[in-house]
C-alpha cells in the first residue's frame, strides 16, 4: 500500500479546519437578527451577547458536530457496505432514533431527567428516548443481517432500508393520530431540523461524535483494504468480520446521538463523502477526516441559509441539505459517467 | 315517452327537490371543523349533527356523535353516508376539491371563512340562518362582540406588551401574522412579536425571541405545569417575560378555535397580558 503522504495530509486537512474556523465565526455572525458585535463581546450580559453566545454559538458548533458527523459515517459505511448509496439513514438507526424521539415527545413531553442527581440541571427526555430507539433499531438491524457469526453487508443495507421505511411508516401513522400541537412539532422531526441546544448538550453530543469519530478513524487502513473486497482483506490480514462488527456500532452510537437532537437530516452523510472522495482520493486515513470537516462546513452553512431564507421563520435544514444536495449530488454522477470508457 | 324526456322530468324532479331542501331547514347536519362544530351546539342545534370531525371534542357531547375523518382530510364516503343535507366546512382549511366532490354527489356544501373576528361574527349569523333560526345566530354574534368590548373597557389605556405565544417548544412553534390568534393577542392589549411573518404557524429561532424581548410569553395547549415552562427559557435571562417570570402555561384550546369561544379566550389571553387591569379590588387596577 502507498504510503500516505504527510504533506497532502497536513495541507488538506489543514485548509479545511482554516475553511472550517472561518466559517464557524461567519455563520455566529449571520442570522435573522443583527447584532452589534461590539456590545455583544464588551458586555456580557447584554441581548447582543445573549444572541451570539446562548442562542446562535451553541447551534453553530452542534450544526459542525452533526455535519460532521454524519460525513464521516456516510464514508465508513460506504466504504464497509461496499456501496456508494450507503448513508447513515440507510442502517435504520436514525429511523429508529427518530420514532423513539417522537414517542417520547408524544408519551412523556414534559419528563425532565435530572443529570447528576439534578447538580447538572435537567435535560429533556426526548433526546434520551431517541437515543434508546437508536440503539434497539441498532440491535434488530445488526441481528437480523447476522448469519453464523457474520455481517452480511447486502442484508444489513436492505434491512436498514426496509426498517427505515417501516419506520417511517409509523412515524407516518402517529402523525395522523396526534394532535394539532404535537403534528407539528412531529414534521420537524421528519425534516431534520437544528435548534437551538444548552452548551452541555452540545458538548455531550460533540464528545460523542469526536469519539466515534476516532475509533472509525483508527481503522482507516483496514476500510482501505474492505473496499478492495471481503476476499481480498482476508487475505491481507484483516478481520474483516470484527472491523465490520466494530464500525457498525460506532456509527449507530454516533448517528443515535446525533438524530436525538437533530432528527433525520439528510444527504450530508450520503453527499460529502462522494466530493471528498473525488478531491482528496479515497484513502481513508486522509478521506475520514477531511469529510469529517467538510461535512460541519457544510452543515454550518446549510443551517445559516435555513436560519435565514425566511427569517424571522426557520426552515428545517433537512430541506436546505436536500435541495442544495441533489443537484450536486447529480451533476457530480453525471460527470463521473462521461469520463466512463466508451 | 322517449328517453330524452325521462332525462327532463328527472331533472325538474331534481331541481323542485333541491328547492324544497332550501326552504325548508336540514335537520342531518355534517361539520367539518371542530369551530363549525362548536358554533351549532352554542346555537342549539347540536342535535342536528350526524357527523363531526374526530377533533371536535368541545362541547362534550359532540366527541360522541360519528366521526366522518379528521379535520384536514375528512372521507368522502364517510360523509355522503351519513345523507348530510348540509355540510358545512371552513374556507382556506376546507379542501376545495374534497368539497366539489361532495357537491358532485349531490351534497349541499357551504364554506364559510374563519380568518377573523368579523369573519367569525358573519359566520356564526350565517350558521344560524342556515338553521332557519337568524334570531339565535344574531345572538350569539352580539354576545361574542359583547365579550370582546368588555375586554377592551378592561384594558382601556393599558401600554402594549410585547408578546410571544407558542404552540411548541423543540422547536419554537409561533403565532405569525395571517393567525386569528394574532388579532386575539391585538385585542387582549398585547403586540404579537412575530406579527411580521407571512406564515400564520412558524418556527421561531430563539434570537429573533431574544432581539424582540417579549413581555409576555404564552404557552399554549402544552399542558406543563408553571415551573417547567420557566425551565425551557432560563438560558434566555435577557428577555423581559423570563426576568418576570412572566410565562403563562395555557392548556385550553378554546383560543385555536375561531367560534363561540372567542371571548372566553380573549379574555384568558387579557388576564396574562393585562393581570393588572383584571385586579379585584378596582383601586389597584392602575394604568387601565
Amino acid at each position: 500500500m502507498k504510503i500516505l503522504d504527510r504533506r497532502k495530509m497536513i495541507a488538506v486537512n489543514g485548509a479545511l479546519l482554516a475553511l472550517l474556523a472561518v466559517s464557524l465565526v461567519a455563520c455566529a455572525l449571520i442570522g435573522p437578527v443583527a447584532i452589534d458585535l461590539k456590545r455583544a463581546l464588551g458586555d456580557f450580559f447584554s441581548p447582543d451577547a445573549e444572541i451570539l453566545f446562548r442562542a446562535r454559538l451553541p447551534r453553530v458548533l452542534l450544526g459542525a458536530a452533526i455535519g460532521g458527523g454524519m460525513a464521516a459515517c456516510g464514508v465508513v459505511l460506504q466504504a464497509m457496505l461496499r456501496n456508494p448509496l450507503a448513508c447513515p439513514q440507510m442502517l435504520g438507526v436514525s429511523g429508529g432514533a427518530s420514532l423513539g424521539g417522537i414517542l417520547g415527545m408524544i408519551f412523556f413531553p414534559n419528563w425532565l431527567l435530572p443529570v447528576a442527581g439534578g447538580f447538572l440541571g435537567e435535560i429533556s427526555w426526548v433526546p434520551l428516548a431517541a437515543f434508546l430507539g437508536a440503539l434497539l433499531s441498532m440491535a434488530l438491524v445488526y441481528r437480523l443481517a447476522l448469519f453464523r457469526g457474520r455481517l452480511h453487508p447486502y442484508h444489513l443495507l436492505l434491512t436498514g432500508v426496509i426498517f427505515n421505511s417501516f419506520v417511517a411508516a409509523l412515524i407516518m401513522f402517529l402523525n395522523s393520530i396526534v394532535d394539532f400541537y404535537q403534528a407539528q412539532g412531529l414534521l420537524f422531526w421528519l425534516m431534520g431540523n437544528l435548534s437551538t441546544r444548552a452548551y452541555p448538550t452540545v458538548a455531550f453530543i460533540a464528545g460523542y461524535v469526536a469519539a466515534g469519530f476516532l475509533w472509525l478513524w483508527s481503522h482507516g487502513v483496514r476500510l482501505n483494504l474492505i473496499t478492495l473486497g471481503e476476499e481480498a482483506a482476508l487475505q491481507l490480514g484483516v478481520e474483516v468480520a470484527s472491523v465490520e462488527r466494530q464500525v457498525f456500532l460506532a456509527t449507530s452510537l454516533m448517528i443515535g446521538a446525533m438524530v436525538s437532537v437533530s432528527g433525520m437530516i439528510g444527504f450530508v452523510g450520503l453527499m460529502i463523502p462522494h466530493a471528498m472522495r473525488l478531491l482528496v482520493g479515497s484513502d481513508h486515513r486522509l478521506l475520514l477526516p477531511a469529510s469529517f470537516i467538510a461535512g460541519a462546513i457544510f452543515l454550518c452553512w446549510a443551517d445559516t441559509l435555513a436560519r435565514v431564507l425566511l427569517a424571522p421563520a426557520e426552515l428545517p435544514v433537512g430541506i436546505v441539505t436536500a435541495f442544495f444536495g441533489a443537484p450536486f449530488f447529480i451533476s457530480l454522477l453525471y460527470r463521473e459517467g462521461r469520463k466512463l470508457p466508451v | 315517452m322517449t328517453r330524452v324526456m325521462r332525462v327532463i322530468a328527472v331533472v325538474f324532479l331534481m331541481l323542485f327537490l333541491r328547492q324544497v331542501d332550501a326552504a325548508a331547514p336540514p335537520l342531518r347536519l355534517v361539520s367539518l371543523a371542530p369551530s363549525v362544530t362548536e358554533t351549532i351546539f352554542a346555537l342549539g342545534y347540536g342535535g342536528r349533527l350526524v357527523g363531526v370531525t374526530t377533533y371536535c371534542d368541545y362541547p362534550l357531547e359532540a366527541k360522541k356523535l360519528p366521526k366522518i375523518g379528521d379535520f384536514m382530510n375528512p372521507s368522502l364516503e364517510a360523509v355522503a353516508a351519513k345523507r348530510p343535507d348540509l355540510v358545512i366546512g371552513v374556507v382556506g382549511a376546507t379542501d376545495p376539491v374534497k368539497a366539489r366532490e361532495m357537491e358532485r354527489l349531490g351534497l349541499k356544501v357551504v364554506l364559510l371563512p374563519l380568518a377573523n373576528l368579523d369573519d367569525i361574527l358573519k359566520s356564526v349569523r350565517a350558521i344560524g340562518g342556515l338553521m332557519g333560526d337568524e334570531r339565535a345566530g344574531k345572538d350569539l354574534a352580539a354576545k361574542i362582540s359583547v365579550q370582546v368590548d368588555e375586554v377592551k373597557k378592561r384594558i382601556g389605556h393599558a401600554p402594549r406588551r410585547r408578546v410571544l405565544l407558542i404552540v411548541g417548544h423543540q422547536p419554537v412553534i409561533a403565532v405569525g401574522g395571517r393567525n386569528f390568534i394574532d388579532e386575539l393577542i391585538t385585542l387582549a392589549g398585547g403586540t404579537n412579536i412575530a406579527a411580521g411573518a407571512a406564515q400564520p404557524w412558524l418556527n421561531l429561532p430563539d434570537e429573533y425571541i431574544v432581539a424582540k424581548a417579549p413581555e409576555v410569553i404564552i404557552e399554549a395547549g402544552m399542558g406543563s405545569e408553571r415551573e417547567k415552562a420557566n425551565k425551557r427559557w432560563s438560558d434566555l435571562g435577557s428577555v423581559p417575560a423570563v426576568r418576570a417570570k412572566r410565562i403563562y402555561p395555557y392548556s385550553s384550546d378554546k383560543i385555536l378555535r375561531p367560534g363561540p369561544r372567542f371571548g372566553e379566550a380573549l379574555g384568558d389571553l387579557a388576564r396574562f397580558i393585562h393581570p393588572e387591569c383584571f385586579a379585584d379590588d378596582k383601586s389597584k387596577r392602575s394604568g387601565c
